[in-house]
């Protein structure tokens, strides 16, 4: 094994990007989704990153989690070099080091819950630390569901297996996009507590995507992007102070807006 | 709607390729099973045009008794003609030749390097030909035979012989081989399929003809030409024949017909025998197409499941579902022409490769492989029909979409496989019934069921419709058996591959109707072979066994040919060997009848059921009646003929033999008739002496003795007079032998056959030889060959070749067979593919996620191949097992025609299920790859 593919997990900085650049198509189709981001995400913290559609927060996440590659600049997890990684070493890297949680269509529907919360660790091969299992199955409620396929299980308690599921393999970091978009508000906050208990309790660190400041609310650091730049970086921010930010943008962006059209007549 | 369902085909025309090579190997299948039948059509009636090319055809009035109650009388039905009513004929004005053509079909050529020219099939014909004779044949070189020892070649024969004009070589005859000299050579307009024809003066066929006790005064039919050297057209031909009849005697039953009406006949009768290869063809069209339907449904499902946001929208902004339809049908119809067109082209190079392998087989066809207009707009209309039955569902669900769609990966789930899995039982478990209803019919025999309407109904019946009942109802209740089958398929995978085997296990189970279709075309490839290889492979472990276990000759003599006898010279020399203890020949008399129906009866001597090949089970002691001059008759016969042991039954033999007095009187009209002429000439040569021409006297003498001379050179043959004589005997049937060799057949003492038959119209094809114990075989097989060789068409065959040459026949079906097969595999395996393709597209998120979680590379191959193994491993396995069921079933129907030994060729099977699982990784490997090429991102962004 190569030593620079160490982890290396005394460094309180869990993950990095480096004057990360996206740019998607050329010349004058050209659009920046990234403009040279410069960000560390905290071992033992959940960061939230937020803003509108299209101003690159997903691109970050994508960049960061090794799922898209940066035009230019280096992405970092646990030291390792992840924006220069081949396919294989990109595995492993998910096997080990990154834990997902999607909007939608987090399990494999041929699966039972507790088959799916297990796969990642059937796949990589890795030992079952069946104490573990109880423990996480118990923290997100679902000890008596866990025959159910997922058909047979609501959006929330699906979306808490895919917690389970990240949470089973105790990743060095786990992404999650948009991890409440799909959810009514109630089984929103069950997902949110769960992601906030386990960073309280047992120090797992989680980059979460959402464009909902009350899910942002849970965060102990809410990173705002807007057109490929962080505007904002805010520790433990109420919602109050979230939804001001927000508002202030979108009163410049009407202004801007009426500029333009003003100039079009 | 018509221009978006254009340019959408023209933007899938990629994803089309499968489905247009799917529907292209179907159509060609179907040109290929219609052209193939068309080709040899118009093979054969071109050959009629040429080999049976005359104006006018002489018959006789009576059905003979030949003809078989209820068909239509042919030609070949009507009694012979006597040859005397050719002088009435000749005499017709207009006719310009008239004969009677007779053939012998029982010659061998031996070649320039001094083999036998041997054909694969075709027989060698030996026929007499004289100036004028035959229209169609035209002489290249050389001249027709004026002599018994000269003979000319087709250009076919002389092309496989070697032989040139001015060449001396043997033909062997009935009575062994004759020294010829080939005078010539000529040619027909059509190829001859590669027979050897042989022309040869028309006396020695005479000869040999009479030889084999057939009368000489009386032909089939008589042979008329209008015209030396131009066909004749019908009318003409009509007015010929109008003429002739009014020509002929009121009281001699004969009639004149055109040329154009037997040529129909013949025709059709021939095309008919070669009827069977186009069905056969069309069971593998039918695979083709079936895969090709489903390929082309697959494709249509993964397109408009892409295309819903599109087909959403044109409904929202006003485009009716008929609209919607059409512009998928648009893409079908397109794709059903590119692929029929294709599919076209494909069937008709198939052919011209077949008639090139023919051709290079030594069995050239003139016939045109050609597809003609009808066929070509068949093959295009069933392409296009398949295309669109394929494309119809996902149409209709794309013109259903509404027109906001939320587009969500989750598929419906599919409707349930129960109903489908009862009318599949019920019929399997039908089908299963009829198989034993047929087993039952055979082992019990078919006299007397207890319901008496099936009373004398063949097991053929109920095996045919058991063996179709089994196979719908596997493949009706498919669907409901993929799960459970695919848990004990998975077994192994899930094992040795916990996660992805598993993943792949359930995967298959997801779409059950949609797995089952896949591997419904491996399970009717397979079954039909495997089916036959168990017939096949029963037949020749059977066919052994009875060499192995009842016979115990050392050597087989046996005629090359299927219509010559060994030559008797080579008998009596092969007896004469010291080193030979017993020997037996077998020789079938010709022209025994019982109750008016054929049998066959043999004649051999006691020494082949005392010591060369005992019967061990009968009733009555075989080798005691034998001797008593008593019958021994095989069960099955006695059985269809309801003959007893001990029964006296009458054989009644209709010989022609040489009538001593009318060849007496033959001979004496013609010696009076020499010495009349030689008279008339001295004494012309008298009166020319007497008037003072001495120049023309002495010619006039000359001319006399030339008379003489000629009548001392004479043909004895052409003098003798023959005559039909009636036989009848009474054989008591001394024993009945229960035993697989013998069952269908009857053994006669020489005393009684003598009686009945005389020695040339008898075939004797085999002889067994057995050395005396303590011989050095090696010696005695060089004996043996020694003595054959000189006549050429002998095979000295030992224990293992004799073995070998039984099962030659089964191996050549095999071989057929197997090529077929690998044809239908190839379409499995685009079946296979398209399937795993279309499921790939479907869990494009799944696998994204699979992949998000860790999953490697080599593990989503790993899944998606097992998935495919799965597949092709269920679909061989139903096959296997429906095929040798119904082997099973056919073994034991048949059994006492030949099979006793019930043999499955297991290693063949655990072959074909090997190579099931090779095809099941090489289908996958395709969509594997495009499953990887998806990046895991656009896989499981929520946009």
């Amino acid at each position: 094994m190569n030593t620079t593919e160490q982890p290396n997990t005394t460094d309180p900085v869990v993950a990095r990007a480096v004057d990360l650049f996206k740019q998607y198509g050329t010349d004058d189709n050209a659009v920046i989704a990234l403009n040279h981001i410069n960000v560390e995400f905290k071992r033992g913290e959940l960061t939230a990153i937020m803003g509108p559609s299209g101003s690159g927060k997903s691109t970050l996440m994508h960049c960061m989690a090794g799922l898209d590659t940066p035009t230019s600049g280096d992405v970092f997890v646990e030291g390792l070099e992840v924006s220069s990684m081949n396919q294989r070493q990109l595995t492993k890297l998910r096997r080990k080091e990154i834990g997902f949680i999607f909007q939608s269509f987090n399990l494999v529907p041929t699966l039972t819950a507790k088959e799916n919360i297990l796969l990642p660790l059937q796949i990589a091969k890795r030992p079952i630390d069946m104490d573990w299992f109880n423990k996480v199955v118990d923290v997100v409620g679902l000890a008596n569901r866990l025959d159910h396929r997922p058909s047979q299980l609501s959006g929330g308690q699906q979306q808490r297996v895919a917690c389970a599921r990240a949470m089973m393999e105790q990743p060095s970091v786990i992404f999650a996009d948009e991890p409440t978009g799909n959810l009514d508000s109630r089984s929103s906050r069950e997902v949110l507590s769960f992601l906030q208990q386990s960073v309280r309790e047992y120090g797992q660190s989680i980059v979460m995507v959402t464009h909902d400041p009350r899910a942002a609310s849970f965060a102990d650091r809410v990173l705002v992007l807007a057109d490929g730049s962080i505007t904002n970086d805010m520790q433990h921010p109420t919602y109050a102070e979230i939804l001001e930010v927000f508002a202030d943008r979108e009163e410049e962006e009407g202004e801007e807006e009426q500029r333009a059209e003003g100039e079009a007549r | 709607m018509i221009r978006i369902g254009l340019r959408d085909a023209k933007a899938h025309l990629h994803r089309f390729v499968m489905s247009i090579i799917a529907i292209a190997l179907g159509v060609a299948f179907v040109i290929g099973a219609f052209c193939f039948r068309g080709m040899l059509n118009d093979q054969v009636s071109q050959m009629m045009a040429t080999n049976a090319d005359a104006d006018v055809y002489v018959r006789s009035t009576i059905v003979s008794d030949k003809h078989e109650p209820n068909t239509e009388v042919k030609f070949s039905d009507y009694e012979s003609l006597p040859v005397s009513l050719l002088k009435d004929v000749r005499d017709v004005p207009g006719v310009t030749y008239a004969g009677d053509a007779q053939m012998l079909t029982n010659i061998v050529l031996v070649g320039k390097n001094g083999t036998a020219v041997t054909t694969m099939g075709p027989p060698t014909m030996g026929i007499g030909v004289s100036k004028g004779s035959w229209r169609g044949a035209k002489l290249t070189q050389g001249h027709w035979p004026e002599a018994d020892n000269q003979i000319v070649l087709h250009s076919g024969a002389a092309e496989q012989s070697g032989l040139k004009v001015g060449d001396t070589t043997k033909v062997v005859f009935p009575d062994g081989p004759r020294d010829m000299k080939v005078v010539g050579t000529f040619t027909t307009d059509t190829a001859q399929l590669g027979a050897v024809i042989v022309g040869l003066d028309p006396s020695l066929v005479k000869h040999y003809v009479e030889q084999e006790g057939e009368s000489t005064d009386e032909a089939s039919r008589f042979t008329v030409y209008g015209n030396a050297t131009t066909p004749l057209n019908e009318q003409q031909q009509q007015q010929l024949a109008d003429r002739i009849n009014k020509a002929l005697p009121k009281d001699s039953h004969a009639i004149a017909v055109t040329g154009d009406s037997l040529r129909n006949e013949t025709t059709k009768t021939t095309q008919d025998a070669l009827g069977f290869i186009q069905p056969l063809i069309l069971i593998f069209a039918a695979i083709a197409l079936f895969v090709g339907s489903f390929i082309i449904a697959n494709t249509f499902t993964m397109i408009v499941r892409e295309s819903m946001r599109g087909y959403a929208l044109l409904r929202s902004i006003g485009a009716s579902p008929a609209q919607v339809f059409m512009t998928v049908v648009v893409q079908a119809i397109v794709l059903g022409l590119i692929g029929s067109v294709i599919g076209v082209f494909l069937g008709w190079g198939m052919l011209e490769l077949i008639a090139k392998g023919m051709g290079s087989m030594g069995m050239p066809l003139s016939g045109s492989p050609v597809p003609s207009v009808a066929d070509i707009i068949i093959g295009v209309l069933v392409g296009i029909v398949v295309t669109l039955i394929g494309a119809s569902l996902p149409a209709r669900r794309a013109a259903l979409a509404p027109p906001i769609q939320a587009m969500n990966e989750t598929v419906n789930p599919e409707k349930p496989v129960r109903r489908r899995g009862v009318i599949g039982l019920i019929m399997i478990v039908l089908g299963a019934l009829a198989w034993w209803f047929a087993y039952a019919l055979a082992t019990t025999g078919t006299k007397d069921t207890a319901f008496s309407a099936f009373d004398g109904l063949h097991a053929g019946w109920p095996l045919g419709v058991g063996a179709g009942l089994v196979v719908i109802g596997v493949i009706v209740i498919g669907p409901a058996i993929v799960t459970p089958v695919s848990k004990v398929l998975g077994w192994i995978p899930e094992h040795m591959f916990s996660v992805t085997g598993r993943l792949a296990t359930r995967n298959i189970a997801r779409s059950k109707r949609r797995t089952a279709n896949t591997a419904a075309a491996l399970f009717v490839g397979l079954a039909i072979v495997s089916c036959i290889g168990v017939v096949a492979s029963s037949v020749k472990v059977s066919l052994h066994d009875l060499v192995d276990n009842n016979l115990n000759a050392n050597y087989v003599l046996k005629s090359a040919s299927m219509t010559t006898s060994l030559p008797k010279k080579a008998i009596e020399e092969v007896k004469q060997l010291d080193d030979v203890d017993k020997s037996a020949r077998l020789e079938t008399l010709m022209g025994v009848k019982y109750d008016n129906k054929m049998v066959m009866p043999m004649t051999t001597s006691a020494d082949l059921f005392e010591s060369i090949s005992r019967i061990r089970d009968s009733q009555g002691d075989p080798v005691q009646a034998f001797k008593q001059g008593e019958a021994i008759v095989g069960k099955t016969m006695a059985e269809d003929h309801e003959w007893k042991l001990g029964q006296t039954i009458t054989l009644k033999a209709e010989n022609v033999v040489v009538d001593e007095q009318a060849t007496a009187q033959a001979q004496q009209q013609y010696m009076a008739d020499v010495q009349a002429r030689v008279q008339a000439a001295q004494q012309k040569a008298q009166q020319l002496a007497a008037a003072g021409d001495l120049a023309g006297a002495q010619a006039q003498g000359q001319e006399a003795q030339k008379i003489m001379e000629d009548a001392q050179h004479v043909d004895p043959a052409t003098l003798v007079r023959t005559t039909k004589k009636v036989v009848r005997e009474n054989v008591r049937i001394g024993a009945i032998a229960n035993e697989a060799l013998y069952n269908d057949s009857m053994f006669l003492p020489a005393s009684i056959a003598d009686k009945l038959t005389p020695q040339a119209m008898r075939l004797t094809q085999q002889m067994y030889v057995l050395a005396k114990p303590g011989t050095d075989l090696e010696t005695l097989h060089k004996q043996l060959t020694d003595i054959a060789k000189p006549f050429y068409t002998i095979a000295v065959l030992d224990r293992d070749q004799y073995k070998s040459s039984l099962s030659e026949t089964v191996n050549q079906v095999l071989a057929i067979l197997y090529a077929l097969l690998a044809l239908s595999v190839v379409i499995a395996i685009f079946g296979i593919v398209n399937t795993l393709a279309l499921n790939v597209s479907e869990r494009t998120k799944e696998i994204g996620l699979l992949r998000a979680i860790g999953t490697s590379r080599g593990q989503i191959r790993g899944m998606l191949a097992i998935e495919a193994v799965i597949m092709s491993v269920f679909g061989t396995l139903l096959g296997i097992i429906v095929g040798v069921g119904a082997g099973f079933v056919i073994r034991a129907v048949f059994s006492n025609q030949g099979m006793t030994t019930l043999s499955i060729p297991w290693a063949t099977l655990l072959l074909f299920l090997a190579l099931s699982i090779v095809v099941g990784l090489l289908s996958s490997v395709s969509p594997a790859s495009r499953a990887l090429k998806q990046p895991v991102l656009d896989a499981v962004k929520s946009e």
